[in-house]
């Protein structure tokens, strides 16, 4: 009876911890990336985080309402989600839509707190930060809609995440996307000072 | 003894600690699994309610639900002449408890006269008839709205089109009936027929258009400014697996009177069995329902020697004559002719999977076809065009050797502009002669200027680009060549039309070869230009009702064809044009000769269609509605502006039940992957692991609990 009672307990522990390895991985994985994002944007070369890994840091989102941020990798390939955001499309440094997916139990979890106004910022390997202005948030069908990336104008930034957030399934089809797009503010502050320059 | 009383004192002091401590853990814990698992049943019962973006697919707890329509297709196609005549059924069976109305956008044959539309419900069937466009949406509207049966069909594109049909009632059946008529295609002494049966997701080009959403249409795609009905062209592509297991099939019958013996019959789609009765041949295929995934192309062949060069049928319709003729010039001999080839291949999205590498195996062996003093270049387009030579090459090995290398790596990936490719290959020969010094200019000008057009079709703005083709063809020829399980035949026929050259399609992988072999021979090939054809009692009037009215050019194994009204089946029929060289090539036929035919006044009436819409294309007018409408009414023909409509007389739902919409979804075709990116799984398995773990945590401290309270 008392080795049955053990054997569950084990396996239950063991489960537990398997379970809570993700986020600890996703949490460690982040300090790990921070170091390799601080040298890839030194050297201004693509640095690994760990020699073995087959993903690197590509840019640097945050949320400053939520006072999150984290390091997005380059793919979705593989294991990469489990350390990071993967960037699915878009390059640094080039014009054009962005597509970050991240999980929705560890990185992206916040990403139920965003709300149309927010503010997400970007940050590229040249250490500039570009501001984006979350538009909508929605809930799409993986299974009858697709990313239609022709349609996505040259600011777009998206974040995907699976839903439901407090979801068990693992393999479920519906996606929360949230739609952010870039800000105009800076171009109307750079016209502001022109104007500032041609009163005097 | 004092000793032990006090151990045992003790013992017992610390198995109650212990007690205490066990419960307290499990009470944590039991409130840390109550928290995590909160928030599932918080999820659950907001679920029920309609999330807005969700679609209907999704019910509330986010799980995919197969659309409650189930779909049954029934083709009966019956072949005489040259004539197809085809009837399709399409039943909704509605499997929910509520009233449902079912909208559906399916392809037809690029040249479909629709002529009639059926509804039967139950026992009753009640017949549908052709009204203006508007018209036909609002009388259904009406019918739909009162709780009566109604069924329309509505034209989006020559080839496409869209069925609704309101009130199914629950747990019932509504069929629609829908008859129309083609004409076969013969071509190098094969007869082909097409029946599509999906649509490959087309793209459309243009900024998005800011609309509100409307009741009417439904799709993935959102208007844009060129392709202003993109939502009412795009129905959602699905898996088979994502539709119930007896939807989207189909039951399809040929029954083939040709008129002549044949050799054999056989579809390059499907494997099919054949029953020969006299000349009549009956072909199922041997699956039986087939899914609707392909188009299934059925072609057959006449006895050796006995292909008919020439043919003519008539028929009276209301007091008028109709006559078609059909006249196969013979073979003109081979001469060479130096050439400059540019090969364009689609490299967007919607041909990812099997069509990008048949369309690399179909470059590679046009590659093959050039002579050395032939020119050519290679262009891919996906989002922007990209040329393999600024300008086109002399085909020597080298190059020939760089084009092979560029083809092996295309690969498909992004949105479908044809625009810029078609005038990269249009006008880069033109750049090209600018360029060159005078020396080669006498070689130059006499090269025959072709352009070989590798794609799927998958475009919503076919007009625009029609006339574009037109603007920019100067001297070139334009060939199309059809890839994949779907391809749009309409954007194949009209373009090469457009652009003098001829089309063709690649439907089975395992037979590139053949169709493109005949395609590369064709062109090699000189054609026959010039082409008038003059009917008996040369009035005026008699010449306008000829269609189509200026015949183009014919390539080898192509045959000329010609619908009239008003001429009689008497007198004979002349047809002559000029060979390449100048020789003038002739031919007459005898009409007295004409077997009956049917359908011919409908062929005639879309030909004339046709025409009155290819006018407005050329001359940039928007193109004479009222007439084209008369037309289609008069001879009760589906067309841009009219539709078909039926409306049962007694209303079946009451105003209390609710009707629900629903958008069938269409398969994706055959060995296609979904053009556009799907979303990435984003979710992990720690929070069930994690529950799990808690649960079981849980379950051995209330056991352990239990065993300390029985022996203590």
């Amino acid at each position: 009876m008392s080795r049955s009672l053990l054997l569950l307990m084990t396996s239950s522990a063991l489960l537990l911890v398997f379970g809570l390895w993700v986020p600890i991985k996703a949490v460690v994985a982040q300090e790990l990336l921070e170091m390799a994002w601080a040298e890839s944007q030194a050297r201004q070369t693509e640095s690994r985080p760990w020699p073995w890994a087959d993903t690197w840091p590509v840019a640097k989102l945050s949320m400053p309402e939520l006072g999150d941020s984290m390091i997005v990798l380059a793919g979705v390939h593989g294991e990469s989600l489990a350390f990071g955001p993967g960037q699915v499309m878009g390059a640094s440094g080039q014009q054009g839509a962005v597509v970050i997916a991240g999980h929705r139990d560890t990185h992206f979890r916040p990403l139920k707190y965003l709300e149309p106004g927010n503010e997400l910022r970007l940050q590229n390997r040249e250490g500039r930060w570009q501001g984006y202005r979350v538009r909508e948030t929605r809930i799409v069908d993986s299974r009858s809609e697709f990313i239609d990336t022709h349609k996505l104008s040259a600011g777009t930034l998206l974040l995907i995440t699976c839903y439901p957030f407090d979801s068990m399934d693992a393999g479920g089809p519906l996606r929360y996307v949230v739609e952010a797009h870039i800000e105009d503010d800076r171009s109307q502050g750079s016209l502001g000072e022109i104007d500032t320059v041609a009163g005097l | 003894m004092m000793f032990s009383a006090l151990s045992s004192q003790h013992s017992a002091d610390r198995s109650l600690r212990v007690r205490r401590f066990m419960e307290g853990v499990s009470l944590w814990m039991a409130m840390l699994l109550v928290l995590f698992v909160q928030p599932l049943y918080a999820e659950a019962s907001t679920g029920s309610e309609d999330s807005a973006g969700a679609l209907h697919f999704v019910d509330g707890k986010g799980q995919w639900q197969k659309p409650a329509l189930v779909l049954g297709s029934d083709f009966d196609v019956r072949v005489s002449g040259l004539i197809a005549d085809s009837k399709l059924v399409r039943t909704f069976r509605n499997t929910s408890d509520q009233w449902r109305e079912g909208v559906f956008v399916f392809p037809l044959p690029e040249k479909a006269s629709v002529y009639g539309l059926t509804m039967k419900v139950g026992r009753r069937t009640i017949v549908g008839e052709v009204q203006p466009r508007e018209e036909a949406r609002k009388t259904y509207e009406k019918a739909r709205d009162s709780g009566r049966h109604a069924a329309t069909v509505e034209q989006q594109r020559p080839n496409l089109f869209t069925t609704r049909v309101a009130n199914i009632p629950p747990g019932a059946a509504v069929s629609v009936e829908l008859k129309y008529q083609q004409l076969v295609r013969y071509q190098n002494g094969v007869f082909e027929l097409s029946v599509p049966t999906t649509l490959t997701p087309r793209y459309m080009p243009g900024a998005p258009l800011a609309v509100t959403p409307q009741q009417w249409q439904g799709g993935w795609a959102v208007p844009t400014a060129e392709v202003p009905d993109a939502d009412a062209i795009s129905p959602f592509t699905v898996d088979v697996a994502d539709v119930a297991a007896d939807s989207h099939r189909a039951s399809v019958q040929f029954t083939i009177d040709a008129g002549l013996p044949l050799a054999r019959v056989f579809s390059p789609s499907h494997e099919v069995a054949t029953q020969q009765d006299g000349q009549v041949v009956t072909v199922l295929p041997q699956v039986g329902d087939i899914v609707m995934n392909r188009d299934f192309v059925l072609r057959w062949q006449p006895l050796a020697g006995q292909e008919p060069g020439a043919a003519v049928f008539h028929q009276q319709w209301e007091g008028e004559d109709f006559l078609l003729a059909m006249v196969l010039p013979g073979r003109a001999g081979k001469a060479h002719l130096s050439r400059e080839l540019t090969f364009v291949i689609d490299t967007s999205g919607s041909m990812a999977g099997e069509s990008i590498r048949q369309a690399r195996e179909a470059l590679q062996q046009g590659l093959e076809t050039l002579a050395p003093g032939d020119r050519f270049n290679v262009i891919q387009f996906n989002s922007q065009p990209h040329a393999l030579f600024m300008q086109p090459e002399m085909a020597t090995a080298n190059n020939l050797a760089r084009a092979r290398q560029y083809v092996s790596r295309l690969k498909a990936d992004g949105g479908t502009e044809m625009a810029p490719a078609l005038t990269l290959a249009l006008q880069s020969q033109g750049r090209s002669t600018a360029e060159l010094p005078g020396d080669e200019s006498p070689e130059e000008s006499t090269r025959v200027r072709q352009v070989v057009f590798m794609t799927d079709g998958a475009v919503g703005n076919e007009s625009a680009l029609f006339s574009q083709i037109r603007r920019q063809l100067g001297d070139h020829r334009l060939f199309t060549v059809a890839i994949g399980s779907a391809p749009n035949m309409h954007f194949m026929r009209e373009a090469s039309r457009w652009g003098r050259g001829s089309y063709t399609s690649v439907q089975d992988p395992a037979d590139i070869r053949g169709p493109l072999a005949r395609l590369f021979s064709a062109m090699e090939a000189p054609m026959l230009t010039d082409i008038e054809v003059s009917w008996p009692g040369q009035a005026v009037p008699t010449m306008a009702d000829s269609f189509p009215r200026r015949p183009g050019d014919l390539f080898q194994g192509e045959p000329l064809l010609q619908v009239v009204r008003g001429v009689p089946p008497a007198g004979e029929l002349r047809v002559s044009g000029r060979l390449p060289g100048g020789g003038k090539w002739q031919q007459s036929l005898d009409l007295q000769q004409a077997a009956s035919g049917t359908g011919l006044n409908r062929y005639w009436a879309r030909e004339k269609i046709d025409s009155l819409l290819d006018e407005a294309r050329v001359e940039g007018q928007e193109p004479d509605k009222a007439k084209i409408t008369k037309l289609a009414v008069e001879h009760s023909l589906m067309s841009p502006y009219t539709s078909f409509v039926a409306v049962d007389r007694t209303p079946a739902r009451t105003s209390e039940s609710v009707l629900v919409k629903e958008d069938l979804p269409t398969l994706l075709p055959a060995g296609s992957q979904p053009g556009m990116m799907r979303y990435p799984q984003t979710a992990t398995f720690a929070p069930l692991l994690i529950a799990l773990g808690l649960l079981g945590l849980l379950l051995c401290a209330a056991i352990a609990l239990l065993q300390r309270r029985v022996y203590p």
